[in-house]
């Protein structure tokens, strides 16, 4: 990263105005609701936060960036809501959240500060992936392994702080598999033999990537964690599709997912569970059982009609550990079916705006690593929000910047880092 | 190459954006579409939940006596409820697994926000101020509930009492039932509720309106209406000879008369022996197609208008009666057809009533905190079903088949009164055959009607007939 | 008192409501001006001087067939902070300059450590190019086009 004079950088700084105005607002009403005043001395949690994204701003004003001004605010904003809904169900975590925003905030300034183009992020590809490889597997070691909530995807020290390394590996992923298929492209994309309509690709140069896959796939399935292995699996298709536009691996791709789906759903207990409660929550063997967080949840929904039960005003709490896997259902209960689309809205932009560097990006390379960076927020929200409304089987996915918890917030504000940092170049290339 | 990554990535953008659609789609149907029935699931334990730190409204009876009543535990209000016996109709408010009966029913005017009250229903919902609920007054009369009880006693089946000019429930009784205590106690709850669940006699369903049975002989009061109406002169003879088929098309099948009758049997006779071969006679010189509609008319197939959840049975497996031997078994009350004992109740009280059909309501109305009615249930719509000169024909009837010397029913009888009704015997495929009575009384100014089954009764509707006579006898003050 | 409290509590909660929305707008416009900004730039690169399209590169160097617009004087390099970046490990962190001077265009080696190529042979001092010309910087080669 070279360093320049200081940048202005104003629509950034109108944004967070906004972002400031919201967040006070809706913290406001939810500490009112649950008090029955408004305590103005409250308000200390949101204010630190909002000073902790100020700084963020006067950071990248004072290093000269002139990268994209827009996927902050965004992502603030998100963060803010974020943080109104953990006062709103559990003003117990809030603290802990509050010191992981400052550890994220860090990340994302280290993240900024890499040096030059990039590019020591791809010319070490087999470093990430080996990194991304011990992240996975670190769960499983004895030590510092945790079991939580039946899956074992968590390390930490008992009672300090646990960390869910698989969010770490997502961002690895993309960085390998962007690097890698820069490499390989020509080689994926113009297959030398055709047979019939399916394209055969030189196995040499798609062995690395399959088995890749292949290790995240078995590590999850060790692991018992859904969510992680569908977006390992969707980052996976998406980069292959990006990198050769060649829609006959996303339909192979497809078919695996069924296929390893359908015998996931045989050979694991917790797979076959989950997918019942999908297909029927309300049955009256899983309504009070395993489907009870679900019916709770869409039970939520209902609650929310077009413009909601007011913030504190409904009773999201009722759904079990509603602040990691259900807000998304609690925010629509009390802002209603018009303010879920707002939020949805937000993230369409965001991801938007990131497909957009990708698109103006100078090499393959960055253009490769921008698109599966944004494409990793996209099918986050839309698997987890897809999960609260019963469209697909319910996920441990987090709702990206929103949901409580310590490690998606820090890989994702590393992740805005790496974008921001992708449009900075672009803009110093094509001033 | 032929594309360029930026065109995949635009491809992908455009995939992405249709998802959040879909997505959005899928968010609006279950806060919008889906809400109202997610809203009134009565295993939607929110507004019980809701409401958790205050009283619920109490649930009294005609007379009074509290059924249902808030009392305070450590920090909030559990119910406690009195009537084992009405356990299916007041129901269970449950933190956990939501509610039933009149307690989900009516739980609007229970905690605060009657439906007629719009500004309070707001008032509750955005500044979370309810008012102070008041009271559900249920119309079971405690005497004739007693009676009802008491009769049927130690056995499975139910018996509904109402009033066949008003449609009020006097009496329900749905045995076996359940201890509501049980399942709002957070200590016992979740084993209570698993068993109660895991119970193959389904104690938590009423029977009174949701259990389903072949209506047995009870069904020829609907074949009757419809011959009577239909140019069938009653006092005609028809030849029975057990066993009877109507020509060799139908194989080996054949309807047999329950006491292997030959002879000539007027309607009256018909009756009184409950004579199935004459019936199935009936049934076939009218055609099924009249028959059919008689028994739609009378509300056989569809949900009865009452105020708790009620199922809606049927006249046979495709709503129609093609083949000749399903309008011959359906005339006598075989065939597929099922019924609730609310439904043959209320045929027992729409001949008694002059042909007229009342809606049924359990609830009478609803009472504010002083005492004050809110607002009374009932007297919703009345259609005339039958001609009153075919209701008192079939009175007649029904008087006879109780009174005549050697009329099954005879155990219905009551001394000074007369009696209308009939039994019914259905078969069944879980063991010996059910036993109906449905009835009202007096026949000339009906103050009750009754229907009740007996779920493998001995004997069948011969078992039934006194369970019947007693509850009207009750009622009557006899 | 009460219900001054929760008038007061609505009218927060529907601002937050609105403010959703007005962030949500603000963010839209702001994507959209960023396009429109964009677009700008793009347009005005190609009504612009000319462009060295990139004719040999490798991994992690632009793509093949790119084409970097060049302005009145061009800093060439490997550091970002060049006119035109060059991502090549072969490339000095400011490797060349590319000029427009009295209608034409010039080439001219910053003091590189692998030497600047004009089709071919080495550039020791300021050289004129004509469209057309290959550009040889570390392994990356580059074609100077006239813009139509």
């Amino acid at each position: 990263m070279m360093r320049s004079r200081p940048v202005a950088r104003l629509h950034e700084l109108q944004l967070l105005v906004w972002v400031a105005a919201l967040s006070i607002t809706g913290y406001l009403a939810v500490v009112a609701a649950a008090s029955g005043r408004f305590a103005w001395l409250e308000l200390v949690v949101p204010a630190v936060a909002l000073a902790i994204f100020g700084l963020l701003h006067i950071f990248l004003v004072s290093i000269g960036f002139r990268g994209d001004q827009l996927l902050l605010p965004l992502a603030v904003g998100l963060t803010a809501i974020g943080f109104i809904l953990v006062e709103r169900l559990a003003p117990g975590l809030l603290l802990q959240q509050l010191s992981w925003l400052v550890i994220a905030a860090g990340a994302f300034c280290v993240t900024i500060l890499i040096p030059r183009d990039l590019s020591a992020l791809s010319r070490y590809k087999y470093t990430w992936a080996l990194v991304g490889l011990l992240l996975l597997i670190s769960p499983l070691l004895p030590v510092v392994g945790r079991e939580i909530n039946g899956a074992r995807i968590w390390v930490g020290i008992r009672g300090i702080a646990q960390f869910e390394p698989w969010e770490l590996v997502k961002i690895a992923l993309v960085i390998f598999f962007a690097a890698y298929l820069e490499e390989h492209r020509e080689m994926l994309s113009t297959p030398p033999r055709r047979i019939g309509p399916i394209p055969v690709p030189p196995l040499p140069y798609l062995l690395p990537i399959v088995g890749m896959w292949l290790v995240a796939m078995l590590v999850m399935v060790f692991e018992k964690d859904l969510g992680a292995t569908l977006l390992f699996f969707g980052i996976f298709l998406a980069m292959l599709y990006l990198a050769t536009g060649e829609p006959f691996y996303v339909v192979v791709g497809l078919l695996l997912l069924v296929g390893g789906g359908f015998v996931a759903y045989h050979a694991f207990n917790h797979v076959a569970a989950r997918v019942d409660v999908w297909l029927a929550p309300f049955s009256s063997d899983l309504r009070f059982d395993t489907g009870y967080q679900l019916t709770q949840g869409l039970f939520s929904l209902a609650n929310a009609g077009l413009f909601g039960a007011g913030l504190g005003n409904g009773m999201p709490e009722r759904i079990p550990v509603v602040w990691s896997d259900f807000v998304f259902d609690a925010f629509t209960e009390e802002v209603g079916f018009v303010g879920a689309l707002a939020l949805l809205a937000l993230y369409l932009v965001f991801v938007y705006r990131g497909m957009l560097i990708a698109l103006r990006a100078p090499t393959t390379f960055l253009q490769l690593l921008a698109a599966g960076l944004s494409f990793i927020i996209a099918f986050q929200t839309l698997v987890i929000v897809g999960g609260n409304a019963k469209l697909i089987p319910l996920t441990g996915i987090t709702l990206p910047f929103v949901a409580y918890g310590g490690s998606s917030l820090v890989t994702n504000f590393m992740l805005v880092g790496l974008l921001l940092r992708v449009s900075d170049i672009t803009a110093r290339v094509r001033r | 190459m032929s594309r360029t990554i930026a065109a995949n990535i635009r491809r992908l953008t455009l995939v992405i954006a249709v998802a959040f659609l879909v997505t959005s789609i899928g968010v609006g149907y279950w806060s919008l579409v889906a809400a109202d029935d997610l809203n009134a699931d009565p295993f939607n334990p929110r507004l019980i939940a809701a409401v958790r730190d205050r009283p619920r409204g109490r649930i009294v009876d005609a007379s009074g006596r509290v059924l249902a009543a808030s009392v305070r535990d450590a920090d909030s209000y559990r119910r406690r409820y009195t009537d084992r016996s009405l356990a299916e109709v007041v129901g269970y408010a449950s933190f956990k697994y939501g509610a039933s009966g009149v307690e989900a029913a009516y739980q609007g005017s229970l905690i605060g926000q009657d439906p007629s009250d719009l500004v309070g229903q707001w008032r509750a919902r955005y500044l979370g101020v309810r008012t102070e609920p008041g009271s559900v007054v249920i119309g079971i009369d405690p005497k004739i509930q007693q009676a009802a009880v008491t009769a049927l006693a130690g056995r499975r089946g139910a018996i509904v009492a109402l009033d066949p000019k008003t449609g009020r429930i006097l009496a329900s009784v749905s045995l076996p039932n359940y201890e509501a205590n049980l399942l709002v106690d957070p200590a016992q709850q979740d084993t209570a509720w698993d068993q109660l669940n895991r119970n193959t006699d389904k104690p938590l369903i009423n029977r009174v309106a949701q259990g389903l049975y072949p209506p047995g002989s009870t069904m020829k009061i609907i074949t009757a209406a419809a011959a009577l109406e239909n140019g069938v002169n009653p006092d005609q003879k028809i030849r029975v000879d057990d066993p009877y088929q109507a020509d060799r098309s139908w194989g080996d099948y054949f309807v047999r008369s329950s006491s292997g009758a030959h002879g000539d049997f007027d309607m009256s006779l018909a009756f009184q022996r409950s004579e199935n071969i004459y019936f199935a006679k009936l049934g076939l010189t009218i055609g099924g197609a009249k028959l059919a509609e008689y028994a739609k008319r009378f509300g056989i197939g569809r949900v009865p208008a009452v105020d708790l959840p009620a199922a809606k049975g049927q006249l046979s497996n495709s709503g129609q009666l093609e083949r000749p031997t399903l309008v011959a078994d359906t005339s006598y009350g075989q065939g597929e057809l099922l019924t609730s004992p609310l439904q043959m109740a209320l045929v027992a009280a729409t001949v008694g009533n002059h042909g007229v059909a009342v809606q049924p309501h359990y609830v009478m109305e609803i009472r504010d905190p002083s005492g004050g009615v809110l607002r009374t249930i009932g007297g919703g719509a009345a259609d005339q079903v039958i001609r009153a000169d075919t209701a008192a024909k079939l009175t007649a009837l029904l008087v006879a088949a109780v009174e005549a010397p050697g009329a099954f029913a005879f155990g219905a009888r009551i001394p000074g009164v007369h009696v209308a009704g009939k039994t019914g015997t259905a078969e069944n495929p879980s063991g010996s055959p059910h036993g109906w009575f449905v009835g009202f009384a007096p026949a000339e100014d009906p103050q009750i009607a009754v229907a009740v089954i007996i779920e493998n009764a001995g004997q069948g509707g011969v078992d039934a007939a006194p369970v019947g006579g007693a509850v009207m006898r009750a009622a009557l003050g006899k | 008192m009460e219900i001054t409290f929760a008038v007061l509590l609505w009218g927060v909660r529907i601002a937050f409501l609105v403010l959703l929305y007005l962030f949500l707008i603000r963010a839209f416009r702001t994507l959209q001006r960023s396009l429109a900004e964009e677009r700008v730039t793009m347009a005005a690169r190609s009504v612009g001087l000319a462009v060295l399209v990139v004719t040999l590169s490798h991994a992690g160097g632009p793509r093949v067939g790119e084409r970097l617009p060049l302005r009145a004087v061009n800093s060439v390099g490997r550091d970002a902070g060049n006119d035109v970046v060059l991502n090549d490990d072969a490339a000095s962190a400011k490797h060349a300059v590319v000029s427009f001077a009295d209608g034409e265009w010039w080439l001219e080696d910053a003091g590189s450590t692998n030497g600047t190529l004009l089709n071919g042979t080495r550039v020791w001092e300021r050289e004129r190019v004509h469209y057309g010309d290959q550009v040889q910087v570390g392994r990356i080669a580059l074609r100077l086009e006239r813009v139509q």
